[in-house]
């Protein structure tokens, strides 16, 4: 009983989240620079992936393109580097994405199933290979971008829209607005006929999934300090967002988190000796969780608490 | 405008029209039986392209000899991915939508895996050999004898198939698995052997094309990904499970390919390709040439 009522009031919640990040952003800054490094691109999965997790998690749509918000956001800020300034591009790539994500929403989102998850794979690539059309038209392959942020400044920003979409996963998760996308992801059709805006909520989800990451995308570039269609892109970010999603769990606030700490612990282990062996064994542990673990380690979590709950009464 | 008509295109054309029906007909047999979508098909076609590569450099045997064994290896890959990861979920009577986006996660890994793996083992740097490579002269046009070769042999795959699927028993209960899956079973149909099958053939299939392609082609651990872009868009364009639908849109995608790109220029093609990709899905999901019939 008093578990269940603790779990209703979002302040333990909010606590931990806030501190959890404040915690690791110190201690990464405390430890130097290359844990610097690691951290931001702790924070920058999490907020992917939470973003990501808002609107395919919620509503079983699995969107492949996620990579196409980042990447405008990034172009964005890129191209008006120097002319506009940080804190007014940044958001400016975000609000770019939604409004990316807003337009194409509507046919978008009339297609269901495998073909929705292989059409946004596409309408990212599709965008890239504009883009990188546009830029080599106009002979800007790559664009250098000096006098960027500090690390530690990209770092605070970072974590804060880490932060930032893990409450909104978290409280869309209890909200109307999130039981209605949770309908849709039941059943679609019946949902529509017992009145839930489907499709309003669907573009609603989908448009507000692409803004952090468009401000994500527009911060990142400033790390890499030069711009590249190619990788700011790459259709990878999509794919890892998704493995994350599906190791950790999707349509729980703590699902993304605990993929991105998984996905980026193995990465540390093996990323600079072996690249190869990180994406194989990411490969097994994508097909193994979806064979045998299809809610992720936070629903093996929940059921071993359940089963051990069970065992005690 | 006089270089659209010459025949150098139009043989161009045929070549990648070949190949892409080869390919894309791997998918459908595939998604058309078992409902999976193979996001590791042009994997296969690297597998393939690796084998002949290997075939050619290490014995000299013909990469064309070679590919009868190229394709058995990955019908064999093919059957033991069915044991290990599809046989349980094809069984466990989960709804379709569920069953396909599952299994586009699943050889999504499997590509993944598949990727590294290679790179591990023969490193990532592109490799290509000669073989062929001759030119011939039939009237004005220039065409290499691996092309040719090419052509031949994607084309007689393609005819072979056809009749198998019309002519045999065997073949028949493939298409009626496609039309049907609850009336295949109830009229004694074999459906797991009947799958086993077609995965083995659609695998198999997917790995002679990327021996063929290797002749002219470099090769590289992530050569698949645009093979598998394109074969997608063909057999949704010839509507997804309609295997003589996917062999017409795979010339037809081959044919707005070449001659678009002669129109324009060489970096127009992947936005094309995407964009018909995009197009196709939005407007016709159902496909240019109409659906096969859905169980």
């Amino acid at each position: 009983m008093t578990k269940a009522s603790m779990t209703h009031t979002p302040i333990p919640a909010i606590a931990a989240t806030l501190i959890g990040a404040i915690l690791i952003v110190s201690l990464s800054i405390f430890m130097g620079s290359y844990w610097t490094v690691v951290a931001l691109n702790l924070f920058m999965w999490i907020a992917l992936t939470q973003s990501w997790s808002l609107f395919s998690g919620m509503t079983g749509y699995i969107s492949l393109g996620h990579v196409v918000a980042y990447g405008i956001g990034a172009y964005l800020v890129a191209t008006t580097f120097k002319i506009i300034p940080l804190w007014l591009s940044i958001p400016l790539g975000g609000l770019a994405a939604g409004v990316f994500a807003l337009i194409v929403a509507i046919p978008v989102l009339r297609v269901r199933g495998p073909y929705f998850v292989i059409l946004t794979f596409g309408l990212a690539e599709l965008v890239k290979f504009i883009l990188l059309y546009t830029e080599t038209t106009f002979g800007k392959s790559s664009r250098l971008l000096f006098g960027a942020p500090k690390t530690e400044t990209l770092l605070y920003w970072v974590a804060a829209l880490a932060v930032v979409a893990t409450l909104i996963t978290y409280f869309v998760g209890r909200s109307r607005f999130g039981k209605g996308l949770a309908a849709v992801r039941e059943d679609e059709t019946a949902a529509e006929t017992v009145g839930v805006p489907v499709t309003r909520l669907k573009v609603l989800a989908f448009a507000a999934s692409a803004v952090i990451p468009g401000m994500v995308g527009g911060l990142m570039t400033m790390r890499s300090t030069y711009f590249d269609v190619l990788q700011v892109f790459n259709p990878t970010i999509s794919f890892s967002i998704v493995t994350m999603a599906i190791i950790g769990g999707a349509g729980d606030a703590r699902g993304p988190i605990l993929g991105a700490l998984f996905m980026l612990g193995l990465a540390e282990l093996l990323w600079s000796t072996a690249p190869q062996l990180y994406f194989i064994l990411l490969g097994l542990f994508l097909i193994g969780f979806v064979l045998f673990a299809p809610n992720g380690m936070i629903g093996l979590i929940k059921r071993r608490k359940r089963s051990s709950a069970g065992v005690a009464s | 405008m006089e270089s659209l008509l010459s025949g150098q295109l139009l043989f161009a054309a045929l070549v990648l029209g070949g190949l892409y029906a080869l390919i894309a007909l791997g998918l459908n047999l595939v998604y058309g039986t078992m409902r999976l979508l193979n996001i590791a098909h042009g994997d296969l076609l690297m597998i393939g392209g690796y084998g002949a590569f290997w075939c050619f450099t290490l014995t000299g045997i013909s990469p064309l000899l070679g590919l009868p064994i190229i394709a058995a290896i990955t019908a064999g890959i093919g059957i033991a991915l069915y044991f290990l990861l599809f046989r349980n979920q094809l069984s466990s009577g989960k709804p379709i939508p569920q069953i396909e986006a599952n299994s586009l996660l699943l050889f999504f890994g499997v590509s993944v895996v598949t990727q590294n793996v290679i790179a591990l083992a023969f490193s990532a740097t592109p490799r290509a050999y000669r073989y062929l490579d001759d030119v011939y002269h039939i009237g004005q046009v220039a065409m290499t004898g691996n092309r040719i070769a090419t052509l031949l042999i994607s084309l007689a795959c393609l005819i072979s198939i056809i009749l198998i699927l019309n002519r045999t028993m065997f073949g028949m209960s493939i298409k009626a698995l496609i039309q049907n899956r609850d009336a295949a079973r109830v009229v004694g149909i074999n459906v797991e052997r009947v799958q086993l099958t077609s995965i083995a053939l659609g695998f198999g299939v997917a790995s002679v094309a990327g021996g063929l392609v290797s002749m002219a082609e470099q090769i590289s651990p992530f050569m698949g990904f645009p093979f598998t872009i394109a074969s997608f868009v063909v057999i949704i364009m010839g509507g997804l499970g309609n295997v003589f639908g996917g062999i017409l849109a795979g010339f037809l995608l081959a044919f707005i390919e070449i001659y678009a790109v002669a129109l324009t220029s060489a970096n127009m093609r992947s936005i094309l390709l995407y964009g018909i990709f995009v197009a196709v899905l939005i407007l016709r999901p159902q496909g240019l040439l109409g659906k096969a019939r859905q169980s």
